[in-house]
This record gives structure tokens, sequence and C-alpha cells, in this order.
């Protein structure tokens, strides 16, 4: 079963990538950052995208923010406190319905299908 | 007198039997969409709709792209192309039980019209009524074919909708119909793809935000039903080829298309907010969700009933078919992450009584997690053998070692966590189908289908990556008399040359002439506002200079008698984006047009 | 054999997730700021240059955000005018706007605030505003009414 074996070796490196996925952050920070904040009188626009008044007004001062040295998280805590949750393309962590729904998913079909592969399958 | 129309057809629905009849029902329900196109061409105003959404100056062509501008008429164009597809479907297949409920199904859309949008409501003519207009984001070449293409799409997936049914209801497995739901699918897959591509190349070009893809609630929506639909094509061959997966794939086949009407409904019903937000009426929802709720429950019934025979078949880890299933396992999985996604705040909203927004951070994070371990199976899944897979393959560890190499090297250079790991689940699809390339140049059509609808993909997810982490974006604001020359980033400089103000038919347009030179060569941008008649609405017109197969993108973000404001954005690579787009929307081409 | 496992595992997956939801629920709140942010307290006064004076102020007073460019705020000025005949406390704070034309627009059609201070932006974000015109309703520091858009006769009529 070398096969196996190198589909292993394949599977370690993906884990390995997926977990370090999480913890990374991209070149142009702030730009990226104005990506996940929604703009609250447009639709569905983040404010990276938009002209209107309350995206500029909030570019702006998230700039100011950070050049004075707040960090992004703290700047984004910050922004979901004075405009809640809605503010932030990113939902909190703790909806864990959300967030964990794309491994619960994964286990519920896998336990749904394990019979039809005669490796997983003990008779 | 329409109304009439409708009730007779209905009355004729009862007793269809022989194909000819069948025929003339079809027909009969294609008519009510066509009068409606002809009223919007020839401006009559004595009908709401036709007042509500187009204009006496329009052109002739927009004229009758508003016919399907409107929810009224949108539906209505449902209703035609689900029994024009009957009309082609009855070339191929004359079983009559099928053909029954593809006419119950567009029964229903009919009553859905008749009772809670009908297009044909009369108001009193009145020579003064100019028509409100259709609203100038929509008139777009694009949006011509946009829509019906993405109609097509959906309702393409009636077909394997009927047909598993029809098999699960008959138990009737034959290999006939898995090929003809198989060839239906892939139709459907066709305009579904183009309609998503359209769509998106039309919120690029159209709508000036800069991307082209926004995980708006109608763009995942029309991802659902692709998501299950390329699930289910994978799963048809299992099928076909070896007798496996069956009630799998026809219950895939049942939830495609219910993934689509849900996707309607979502949009038609306002729940939720997006661009594509038509005016809301709670009647409207709620029948929709009384159709939905009945092909649901009768969906759920058929599961029910063969649920017991589900784990008949069984095969081996190592064969094309257990990967087959793998791959349908993530694509079903992606799909049910992006119905979570949209519907989430929804729900968030009725039950937490917070309101949350769903967006990129989370599609990205769950599509990373999804679809990177997919394409790294991609590059080598098709060269397992079927049944039972005996030969080694002494090629994979190398290439994994390769394309590790090659994604360290790109990581030293780029410096860009992403793009190094695109390039590294991508690395081993390009290095396997030059390798198979060279290997088996004579195999068939259906084969290359295949090759290339994977490789565009690769392309594809390259591109796309590329373009998220390395474009860069600069407003520029030049004021008059003091500058019309600024230095650029990468050591270009826009130079403003003139304003120009333009008269046309129904808008009226300012338009600025920018030049971004490097000193020898000069590329030309003109980004414009128009301003349309009667509504005065203002859009943005995008303008872009291809580079290659970079773009620069120019939108006007302000523009006052002293100063002008440009927004610059620069995007490296996007062409190739579009590029494996078209590729990926007609590689499906080249395997139908095999099989017919 | 394993099968009748089957639907006793997703059982237990269904029950895990809705017990960490049902504990994380009291987390789920819509915790909006309703304090008055600190920064109207530090910006002087357009006209006097001086602070705003707390106990002249009182405990019930109204922030009505405006600008000059913004056309609903010319709607509601007349009832922002009769509040400050029947006494109201406004506070205006003038957001992004042009100094010249701010200057002309409150000649131009009367003033009828209390304070005015000019804000950059940042009273705005503390406030969490999202559009001008928009006003809050405040008592004893905290907001107890919150009117974005122009204000209607019936939104003020039980402070007249």
């Amino acid at each position: 079963m070398k096969i196996s074996k190198s589909i292993y070796k394949l599977i370690i490196p993906i884990l390995v990538i997926h977990i370090s996925t999480i913890s990374f952050a991209g070149v142009n920070e702030l730009n990226d950052y104005y990506k996940t904040i929604r703009c609250l009188v447009c639709e569905g626009q983040s404010i990276q995208e938009s002209d209107t008044e309350f995206a500029i007004n909030l570019k702006e001062q998230i700039q100011k923010k950070y050049s004075s040295g707040i960090s992004i998280e703290e700047i984004d805590q910050e922004l979901i406190k004075i405009y809640g949750e809605e503010i932030s393309f990113n939902p909190p962590k703790n909806h864990i319905l959300l967030w964990g729904m794309p491994l619960i998913v994964l286990i519920i079909i896998f336990i749904f299908i394990r019979n039809k592969i005669r490796f997983f399958r003990r008779v | 007198m329409l109304t009439i129309l409708f009730y007779t057809n209905l009355l004729k629905k009862v007793i269809p039997s022989s194909t000819s009849s069948l025929k003339l029902i079809y027909f009969i329900n294609l008519i009510p969409f066509c009068l409606l196109v002809y009223a919007f061409s020839i401006s009559d105003f004595t009908l709401l709709n036709v007042v509500e959404n187009s204009y006496v100056d329009d052109p002739i062509f927009y004229k009758v792209t508003s016919a399907w501008g409107s929810h009224e008429g949108s539906i209505l164009l449902w209703v035609f192309l689900i029994n024009s597809f009957g009309v082609f479907f009855l070339y191929k297949n004359q079983t009559v039980e099928i053909h029954k409920n593809i006419l119950f199904i567009s029964t229903l859309f009919i009553v859905y019209v008749i009772v809670s949008s009908n297009p044909f409501t009369y108001v009193e003519a009145n020579k003064n009524v100019l028509g409100l207009g259709l609203n100038p984001i929509l008139q777009h070449f694009l949006f011509v074919i946009h829509p019906p293409t993405l109609f097509l799409g959906y309702i393409g997936l009636i077909i394997p909708f009927v047909i598993s049914a029809h098999m699960l209801v008959s138990k009737n497995f034959s290999e006939k119909l898995f090929k003809e739901m198989l060839i239906w699918s892939k139709i459907s897959w066709f305009f579904l793809t183009g309609g998503i591509v359209l769509g998106s190349y039309w919120a690029y070009s159209e709508l000036g935000w800069g991307g082209w893809w926004f995980w708006d609630p109608v763009e995942n929506i029309s991802l659902i039903p692709w998501l299950l639909n390329t699930a289910l094509i994978h799963s048809l061959q299992v099928s076909i080829k070896s007798n496996q997966l069956k009630l799998w794939s026809l219950n895939l086949g049942l939830y495609c298309f219910i993934a689509s009407v849900f996707g309607t409904f979502l949009v038609r019903s306002n729940l939720i907010v997006s661009v594509h937000s038509f005016a809301t009426d709670p009647l409207r929802g709620l029948f929709l969700i009384i159709i939905i709720a009945y092909l649901l429950a009768m969906t759920v019934r058929l599961n029910i009933k063969s649920i017991s025979n589900f784990n008949e078949d069984s095969f081996n880890l190592l064969s094309r078919e257990s990967f087959l299933l793998l791959n349908n396992i993530f694509f079903i999985c992606s799909a049910l992450v992006v119905f979570i996604g949209t519907v989430y705040p929804l729900f968030s909203e009725m039950i937490l009584k917070t309101s949350v927004s769903v967006g990129a951070p989370y599609y990205n994070f769950a599509f990373n997690l999804l679809l990177a371990p997919l394409i790294l199976f991609m590059a080598f899944a098709p060269q397992i053998n079927w049944g039972k897979h005996e030969k080694k393959d002494e090629q994979i560890p190398f290439i994994i070692i390769f394309s590790l190499l090659v994604c360290l090297v790109s990581y030293y250079f780029s410096n860009n966590f992403y793009f190094a790991l695109s390039v590294f689940i991508t690395v081993p699809l390009f290095l396997k189908s030059i390798l198979v390339l060279k290997n088996n140049f004579n195999k068939n059509i259906s084969f290359y289908s295949q090759w290339l609808a994977h490789l565009s993909i690769g392309f594809f997810i390259i591109a796309a990556v590329y373009t998220e982490q390395f474009d860069y974006e600069e407003n520029l604001l030049f004021e008059k008399g003091s500058t019309n020359e600024i230095k650029l980033q990468n050591n270009k400089t826009a130079i403003i040359k003139n304003i120009k103000d333009e008269k046309f038919q129904n808008y009226q347009r300012i338009l600025v002439d920018l030049l971004i030179s490097d000193g020898q060569k000069e590329k030309e941008l003109s980004p414009s506002k128009n301003i349309y008649q009667p509504s005065g609405q203002v859009t943005n017109e995008v303008s872009t200079t291809n580079n290659l197969l970079s773009q620069y993108y120019a939108t006007i973000s302000t523009i006052e008698s002293n100063k002008v404001g440009i927004n610059l954005v620069y995007k490296p690579l996007i062409n190739l984006l579009w590029l494996s787009a078209i590729m990926l929307v007609f590689s499906i081409l080249l395997s139908v047009v095999k099989k017919r | 054999m394993k099968r009748h496992l089957l639907l006793p595992i997703v059982g237990l997956i269904v029950l895990i997730v809705s017990v960490i939801f049902y504990f994380n629920q009291s987390t789920y709140k819509n915790n909006s700021r309703d304090e008055v942010s600190s920064l109207i307290f530090e910006t002087p006064d357009f006209y006097n240059n001086k602070l705003i004076n707390e106990n002249t102020l009182g405990e019930f007073y109204i922030i009505n955000f405006f600008a000059s460019w913004c056309k609903p705020c010319l709607a509601e000025h007349p009832l922002l005018m009769e509040m400050k005949k029947k006494g109201v406390k406004i506070i205006g704070i003038n957001f992004r706007d042009d100094e010249e034309n701010f200057k002309e627009w409150i000649n131009e059609h009367g003033n009828p605030f209390e304070y005015i201070l000019r804000d950059d932006g940042s009273i705005a974000y503390e406030m969490g505003l999202i559009g001008v015109p928009e006003t809050f309703f405040i008592l004893n520091k905290m907001t107890q009414k919150k009117i974005q858009g122009p204000l209607f006769y019936e939104d003020i009529e039980k402070y007249l």
C-alpha cells in the first residue's frame, strides 16, 4: 500500500498549510482590512469599494488610529463596539454554528458515506 | 383576456397524453412572454409593467431587455424557459410521465404569475406617460444576456430533476436515462457557468467597485446550484461508467433544482439585502415558499424511499469512484457552506436578535479549507483507474516535491503566503497535465474536455489569488490649474488631458481623458459619469486599459468644478482570470458536442 | 453492524452544537455604544471658542449632526428652530464641511443650536454616525433615542 502512504504524505502538508493559513496577515494590511468593513449605508459594499461620505470618514478615522499606533485588532473591536457586529464582514468567532459548519458538515457526510468505501467498512 | 388563456391551458393540462398535445401545451405556455416582449418593444403604455420599466426614448434593444428587468417579467421569462426546455426535451425523450412533471412545475409558476405578479395589469392609456425607465445600471449589453443565461442554467436543472424523480418513482435505472441526465446537466452547467461569469464581468465592468466577486447574496445563490451541478456531473460519471452511486446522483439531481428555485425565492422575497433587490411584496415570498416547500416535500419523500438501498454500492479506497465521491463531498460541503453563510444573517436576526454580516473573510476561510485539497486531488484523481487502482504512480512524490520547491521560490520572491499556497496546489495540476498529454495524445474528446476544464480551474485560481493579493489602488486628486500630472507608485505618471460633457439620447455623460505613461508608452483611460433621464440617476462608467494580462481600472470618484478625483486600480493578471473562465465555460461544450 | 450508530452520532453532534450555541447566546448582544462621546465636551464651540458648560446644558439635550452640503438637513431645519423656541437645548455638530459654506448656511437659514462644534469626523465616528442628518436624544449622558435621517414632526412632538 505504497500509494496510500503517499496520500498520507499528501494530506499532512495540506493540514500544516491549513493551520498556518489562519494566522497569516496580508501585505497591504490596512487596505485588506477596509475590505472587511461593511459600508452600512450601501448595499453589500465594503468601505474599501464605496465612495459615500460614511465610508470615506470611516477610512479616514481608521487610518488616523492606525498611524497613531493602534493595532487592527483593537480598531476592529472598537468598531464593533460602536456600530455593532453588523459592521464587520468577518463575524465574531463565537458564532459557532457559522464557523464550525464546514467541519460539522464534513463529519456528517463522512459518517453518511463511510460504508460505501470498503476501506472504512468493518463487517 | 390573457388570464383566460392561462386558465384554458390549465384545463388542458389535465388531459395530456400524446406528444402532439404536449407540444401544443408547451407552445401555449410560450405565448405570454412573447406578448410581453412585444408590448415592451412597441412601448405599449396601457400595461403598468411597461410604464414602470421602460422609457419611450430608450433604444429598441433596451426596450426589449426591460421585459425581464422587472420581477413580473423575469418570472414570466422563467415560465417561458421551462417550457422551451420542455419542447427541446420532447425531441429527445417522449416519456409522458417526465413531461407531466415539467408541465406541473411550469403550472405552479404560472399560477404564481397570475396570483401575485401579473405583468399584464392594465392602466388607463395616457398620452403624457413616457415611462419611468429601466434602471440605468441595467442598461448594458452584458445585462441583456446575463439574466437569461443564468435562468437557462437554473431551469436547465429541471430536466435532471424530473428525470431523477421519474427514475426514483418508477425504479427504472436505465443507463439511457442516466446519459440523458448527464447531457442535460452539462448543458445547464454551460449556461450556469456562463451566466455567473457574465454576471461577474458585468459587476466588474459596470458597478465600478473594482472587484469581480463580492460574495453578495445573489452571487452566492447562483453559486450553490453551480457547485451542486458540478458535483452531479462528476457523480453521474460513476453512475454511468461503473454502475454505482446511482441513488446518490439521483438525489443530488433533485437538490440541484431545489437549490436554484430556492435561490430565486431568496432574491425575490427580499429577505436578504443585495444589489439585485426587487420591490418587496410578502405575497410573493409566501407563494414561492409554498412552491419550494412542495418541491422539497416531494424530494424528501423520494429520499426516504431510496435511503434503504442507499449503502448498496461499495468500492475501494483507491479507485476513481472513491475520488469522485470525495469530490462530491467537497462540492456539496462548499454548497452548504455558501448556503449557511447566505442564510445565517437572516437566522441571526430572527433568532439571536443581532445582525451580523457574513462576507469574504468567512467564505475565504471555508473555501480555503474545502477547495485546497480538492484542487490538489484534481491533479491526480483523473489518472486513477475505475474499480481498483493497481498501478503505482511513481511521479506523485516527485511532483509534490517539485511543487513545494516552486511554492517556496514563489514565496521567496513574492513574500505572499496566499499566492505561494495557490502555487503549491496548482503546480501539480499543470505538471501532471503536461505529462499526461505527452503520454496519451490521441484520447477522445471527452478527455480533452475534462482536462481543459480542470486546467482552466487551475489558471483561474492562480489568477484570482494573484489579482487579489497584488492589486494596488491609488486615489488621484487633480486640481484645476495647479496639477494635471501625478506620479504613481510604480514610477509612471498619470496625466489628465481634458474633460468632456456630452449629451446622448437618454443620458448625459461627463468624460475624463486620462493618460498613463512611463516615458515611452502611453495608455489611455477615459472613465465617465453618466446622468440618466428621466430618473436623474448617476452611474459610474469604468474605463480599463490592458497591459498584456493586467489591467488599469479607473473610475471617477468625485467631480466638481475645480477638482477631479480619479480612483485608479492596477489589477495584475485579471485578464487571465477572465480567459480561464471563458475556457471553463467552453470546455463543457466540447463533451456535449461530441455526444450529439 | 455500525449502522445503528449513525443516528446517535449525528444526534450527539447536533446536541453538542446546540448546547455550545445556547451558552454562547449571552454574548450575542447588540452593544452599540450609547454613552455620549467625551469628545463633545473637549471640542471648543465654533463661535465663542469655549468648551460646553455641562451645568447650563442640563440633563436632557439633543445632538444634531448636519452639514451644508446635505439637503435633508435643510428639510428638518424648521423643526430644530421650533424646538429652540420651546427651549430645548441642541448641540449642533457640523460634519465634514467647508468653513465658508457652513457659515453661509447658518447665516442664511438661522441658527437653532445652543453650541456648534465643527467635526472632521472623529466625533461622528465615536457616536456611531451613519450619515447626516442624524439626531441623538440624550438624557443623563446616555442616548435615549437615535434618529437616522431627517426628523419629522412626530419624532419631536413630545419635546415641544
